[in-house]
């Protein structure tokens, strides 16, 4: 049968080559391996074997003519039933060279190296958050990894209170971080309880000695940690809020309101919402490891709140989808949770803006720690009758004074003051809402 | 149940295996008429014959090249090497054929040897008497490889090993040859726990303590001493070195996040890499701290007078499971 | 029943015992003759076709290699007479035990070409059934199948059967500690084992001189086992040999050895240059003890082997060699998971969680094109 034998790649990222001669004719019987002619490339003649044992039939172009790799060169007639197969052209370069024991090693290739294409089949989405427990439940510990648990550690997490939002409930360093801080003392609306970590007073010792434990330990840490990372500003913003208290008590009376309470502290909480919409940077995170701002488009809205255990920011998720009868049901249902010691992990974690109400102890104004991982936290003075401008004049209005910090590496000094100004614009007219948001 | 000691409770195994099939053959160095070197064939040629229990002539890799000869021909041979340091000039043929022949002759050829091999220290001998060669056939694919802690995995999974179609190397820690444990003579084969199964022989909450052969003991009394101190360490015993059953290691250390293995044989590439590697990655995020190894130094086995200072003891074992722990231990303040 | 005896040794049989000269005549024999008298005309034609098809094996298998077909192949050129001539004298129940030069033997036994070629292509680590014609598989660890040999053959004597055990090896492989151990438990234990050395004067470049100060049937008594030393280019005395030792094994007599005195014509394996260590002359002095010539001639001046008889014994080797070529050329690649099959016979749990992920690994490639494979002379 008739076999052709093309041009072989002869390296060196040739194309083609040159014929230079034929050492054989057509009709001539040629061995396996004899040189039957001769090809010039860029850098040398190189000798032609024939990869065929056979009788030459066509011979098919000339010496002096340029030929491509790939093209027919020359045919043999080859003896045999069988077709030769595979024998790959005796010098197609690069080839393994035998040894004494083998086929020889794998040539270096002139190629760029590239990885095989691959497909993946989409994993199966994580398993709830539920399964975590019922794993803890049987006996396992916390899943986490070791470097997520020294921060723990460092902050006296326990890792069974923290809800895990990993791959299969894989607790992360966001959810730790994310777990409840704590920063000045304030309280949402319930009143201030004392921690149960402390011991009774022995007024007859000079000094008395507190274990650092628990929720205070945790709170301590969370504060360190963020006083120490993130820059913290603070700007002060004092308004008459008057017209939104009005707000309130109108709405207190309606039938829509009769079963929530609402607080200067609603009115806030959606007031934030609004100016987050508006300088999102108020609402990001700084995450490190990974060189990049995240920006969330979402607000889980913490609340400072004291508990029997402590200080605590369980947060309203989502916060920016509520109204303000939702904020106004989701505070009283976050309130009362938090006085009876019931917060679950999942309220803990996850918050990326904080509000502390110190205004129910009477106090104007503070300068806020962050919650550790937030941009930003607003705190609401007292309300209190004030003498203020007023349509020209001086009046006693409700005034109230804003304190926001926030982190100056993720929020600048114009964005923040927007944000306040927002804010503040809301507090004191609340139709504001309707040309901001 | 009856009381055996270590060495008794292999003999009784190599009677009963040797009573179950005929063609189950013992070669080895003075295992006939003198009934080995520690008395572990004692009796056996006399009730057998010569035949079937064979002293041969001093040359270890004839004693395994000779066994494949007679499992090509049908046989199941039971080969002793003598003491584990002589086990290397039979090296070639365990590691070139008997773990291959099966494989490479397609599943046709089986050799299902088994070698006994007495191992470990703590026997105040000279030289080549004490060695703790596992690790060199655990690396070896085509071997299975088991080492016995007590009598009655002595003699239930001698028996195992002898009538598995696979090689199996039998590692029996010939300081323990003298201690007691309880039998059961008559425990069926197929209710005896799997050859290839780690077993928890010490519940505890604290920490996983990994161990195999003649470290089990010191592992259980190093647990003792440690309840002592309000520390629950849980003991596995590996008895499978090849395949290693990592479901219960798993098991454990996702309750105590904690993990220490100890072995005889040298630090680097013993067991103990193997195993810390494996439940690393099958535990990452259980893990509350470093694996620890306690081992053998990576020294050629010391003169007598100086072993105590190689082999793990309960100190040494308990120093490791301090720095599992976080605790004070040899090792604080040290980094990496 | 198997008892460890001293045996008194044999002295080398002094000289070369021979049947057949280089040149074709008849040479007497007291030992061997006896043992080859009922080998008419018509056998020795089938054994010089056998040797011309074994010869016709290795020519085409060196070809083959020399076109990629094959990573390497031990050439068995020369030593035709040595294989065929001791393989004939083995009963179905002998067992062999054969070193990685044996092919003509495996051939003669019964092995597929198709299986032999598989080892030495790479698609297999084994090209037969051991028991299917009771051989084990080429041995590459040099010495090793010795030890083997003798414990089939202790397991023999332990049975009471009447078979036998036969270690192929080599002049090289008689400086192994494994083939010295097995002369001891040979004779200890009377083994019914025959050591079948073809010292064919070379392993790789290193002559035989280097191996053994003395000649190498010497050695074997030495241990208690009587041994002979024959002309190995002569088919007649090789038969005749291993029937001298197949005789003594199946009657209790226990192990022997046979140096067969051969020559290396081809090189260790196909990437081998003999050039560099050997002269040209000892090679032309050897062709003249060609062991095909020589029984061609045998025949012809007895007027036993005419042109119709030569034509079949070619057309025969061209039919085996075409099919050679075939069926190595088109063996199926083997699959990339049967890497897992047959390491242990029953399950082990870290080897099969490998299998697992390794199997999940290629799955991820199914389907996409494999840029590592384009044709040779392709452009990316």
């Amino acid at each position: 049968m008739i076999v052709d034998f093309k041009l072989p790649d002869l390296g060196e990222g040739l194309t083609e080559s040159e014929i230079v001669s034929w050492q054989v004719s057509v009709g001539d019987t040629v061995k396996l391996n004899q040189v039957i002619g001769e090809v010039e490339t860029a850098k040398a003649v190189v000798e032609l074997p024939s990869p065929y044992a056979g009788t030459v039939t066509a011979i098919a172009h000339a010496p002096g003519t340029v030929v491509e790799v790939g093209e027919v060169i020359i045919s043999f007639d080859v003896a045999g039933d069988a077709p030769v197969g595979d024998v790959p052209p005796v010098n197609a370069e690069p080839k393994r060279v035998p040894t004494l024991v083998g086929y020889g090693a794998d040539p270096e290739s002139t190629r760029r190296p590239a990885r095989r294409g691959r497909t993946f089949e989409a994993p199966a989405l994580s398993s709830s958050p539920v399964v975590v427990h019922t794993a803890q439940v049987q006996g396992d510990r916390p899943r986490s990894t070791p470097p997520v648990r020294k921060l723990a550690r460092d902050r006296g997490v326990d890792l069974a209170d923290v809800f895990g939002t990993g791959e299969r409930g894989l607790i992360t360093r966001e959810d730790v971080v994310g777990f409840a801080g704590g920063r000045a003392p304030g309280a949402g609306t319930a009143a201030p309880a004392p921690a149960s970590s402390m011991h009774a007073v022995d007024n007859s010792a000079r000094e008395v000695r507190t274990p650092i434990k628990g929720v205070r330990k945790l709170t301590a840490a969370a504060m360190v940690q963020s006083a120490f990372t993130a820059p913290h500003v603070t700007e002060f913003l004092t308004v008459d809020v008057t017209a939104g208290m009005e707000l309130l008590a109108r709405l207190r009376a309606s039938r829509e309101f009769a079963d929530v309470k609402l607080t200067p502290l609603t009115l806030a909480a959606k007031a934030v919402c609004i100016g987050i919409a508006r300088q999102p940077a108020l609402n990001s995170r700084w995450d490190g490891p990974n060189n990049e701002i995240v920006t969330m488009n979402y607000v889980n809205l913490g609340i400072a709140a004291a508990t029997p255990r402590g200080l605590i920011v369980p947060n309203i998720k989502n916060a920016q989808t509520l109204g303000l009868h939702g904020l106004a049901a989701a505070l009283g249902a976050l309130a009362g949770t938090a006085r009876a010691g019931k917060t679950p992990p999942a309220d803990l974690a996850g918050g990326t803006f904080s509000i502390t109400n110190i205004g129910v102890f009477g106090i104007d104004a503070g300068t806020p720690i962050l919650n550790p991982g937030e941009a930003g936290i607003l705190a609401l003075g007292a309300v209190r009758n004030t003498p203020w401008e007023h349509q020209g004049g001086i009046a006693l209005r409700q005034v109230m004074t804003l304190s926001l910090s926030f982190d100056h590496r993720l929020v600048d000094g114009e964005q923040g003051s927007r944000f306040l100004a927002d804010v503040g614009a809301v507090m004191a007219d609340p139709a504001m809402a309707l040309a901001l948001g | 149940m009856t009381t055996l000691t270590l060495n008794q409770a292999i003999n009784a195994g190599l009677r009963k295996a040797m009573e179950d099939d005929p063609k189950v053959v013992l070669l080895g160095e003075d295992i006939g008429t003198l009934g080995g070197v520690f008395r572990v064939t004692d009796g056996l040629m006399k009730d057998f014959g010569s035949h079937r229990v064979i002293d041969t002539p001093l040359a270890e890799s004839a004693i395994i090249g000779t066994a494949v000869g007679l499992a090509y021909r049908g046989f199941r041979p039971v080969c002793e090497i003598q003491f584990d340091g002589f086990i290397y000039p039979g090296f070639d043929q365990i590691v070139s054929q008997v773990a291959k022949l099966h494989m490479r002759t397609h599943g046709q050829v089986r050799m299902p040897l088994t070698i006994r091999v007495p191992f470990g220290g703590g026997i105040g001998s000279p030289e080549h008497h004490s060695e703790s060669p596992e690790a060199y056939f655990v690396h070896t694919s085509g071997l299975r490889v088991i080492s016995v802690s007590n009598p009655q995995d002595a003699y239930t999974m001698l028996r195992q090993a002898i009538a598995s179609d696979d090689p199996v190397l039998f590692f029996e820690p010939k300081r323990r040859y003298h201690a007691k444990g309880e039998v059961d003579l008559d425990l069926d084969l197929s209710r005896a726990p799997a050859m290839g199964a780690a077993r928890v022989v010490s519940a505890g909450t604290d920490v996983t303590l990994v161990t195999y052969g003649p470290l089990v003991a010191t592992a259980l009394d190093a647990a003792k001493a440690a309840a002592d101190e309000g520390v629950s360490i849980e003991v596995i015993d590996l008895r499978s070195l090849s395949p290693i059953d990592y479901g219960p290691l798993e098991e454990s250390v996702r309750r105590t996040g904690r993990l220490v293995v100890t072995h005889e044989a040298s630090e680097t590439l013993g067991l103990g890499a193997e195993i810390v590697a494996a439940v690393t990655e099958r535990c990452f995020n259980y893990l509350e701290s470093a694996p620890v190894r306690v081992t053998g130094f990576d020294i050629p086995y010391p003169p007598s007078k100086l072993e105590k200072h190689h082999l793990p003891d309960l100190d040494r074992m308990l120093d490791g499971v301090d720095r599992a722990l976080g605790r004070p231990n040899s090792l604080s303040g040290l980094e990496g | 029943m198997l008892e460890a005896t001293a045996s008194p040794g044999t002295s080398p049989q002094p000289g070369l015992h021979q049947l057949i000269a280089a040149d074709g005549s008849a040479v007497t024999d007291e030992l061997l003759a006896p043992f080859v008298a009922d080998v008419d005309d018509e056998q020795l034609r089938g054994l010089l076709g056998e040797m011309v098809v074994i010869r016709r094996i290795d020519f085409e298998a060196t070809a083959l290699q020399r076109q990629g077909q094959l990573a390497l192949w031990p050439p068995m050129l020369g030593q035709e007479a040595a294989q065929i001539g001791s393989v004939h004298a083995l009963e179905k129940d002998d067992f062999i035990f054969p070193t990685y030069r044996e092919n003509g033997v495996a051939y003669c036994r019964g092995a597929k070409l198709a299986g032999i070629m598989s080892t030495w292509r790479g698609s297999a680590n084994t090209g037969w059934d051991p028991y299917e014609f009771n051989m084990a598989t080429p041995q590459i660890i040099i010495g090793a199948q010795t030890l083997h040999a003798t414990g089939y053959a202790m397991g023999l004597a332990m049975e009471g059967k009447e078979s036998l055990a036969i270690a192929y090896l080599g002049d090289g492989a008689t400086s192994q500690g494994d083939v010295h151990e097995s002369m001891v438990f040979a004779a200890s234990f009377q083994a019914p084992v025959v050591f079948f050395c073809q010292n064919n004067h070379w392993a790789i470049s290193e002559p035989v001189g280097l191996q053994a100060h003395a000649p190498i049937a010497g050695r074997a008594p030495g241990y208690g086992i009587p041994s002979l030393r024959i002309d190995g280019n002569d088919v007649l005395a090789v038969l005749a040999a291993t029937r001298w030792a197949a005789t003594r094994a199946r009657s209790g007599g226990g192990p022997s050895f046979i140096e067969a005195v051969t020559y290396r014509m081809g090189a260790h394996t196909t990437a081998d240059d003999p050039t560099r260590y050997r002269g040209v002359t000892e090679l032309e002095e050897w062709a003249a003890k060609d062991p095909i010539a020589r029984l061609r001639a045998f025949l012809q001046v007895r007027g036993q082997l005419d042109a119709g008889q030569e034509a079949a014994i070619e057309a025969k080797a061209d039919a085996v060699a075409a099919e050679l070529r075939a069926g190595c050329i088109g063996m199926p690649d083997p699959a990339p998971m049967s890497i897992f099959d047959n390491v242990y016979t029953a399950a082990h749990a870290i080897l099969d969680r490998q299998r697992d992920h390794y199997e999940r690994y290629l799955a991820g490639f199914a389907g996409t094109a494999e840029v590592n494979t384009l044709p040779a002379g392709a452009r990316p």
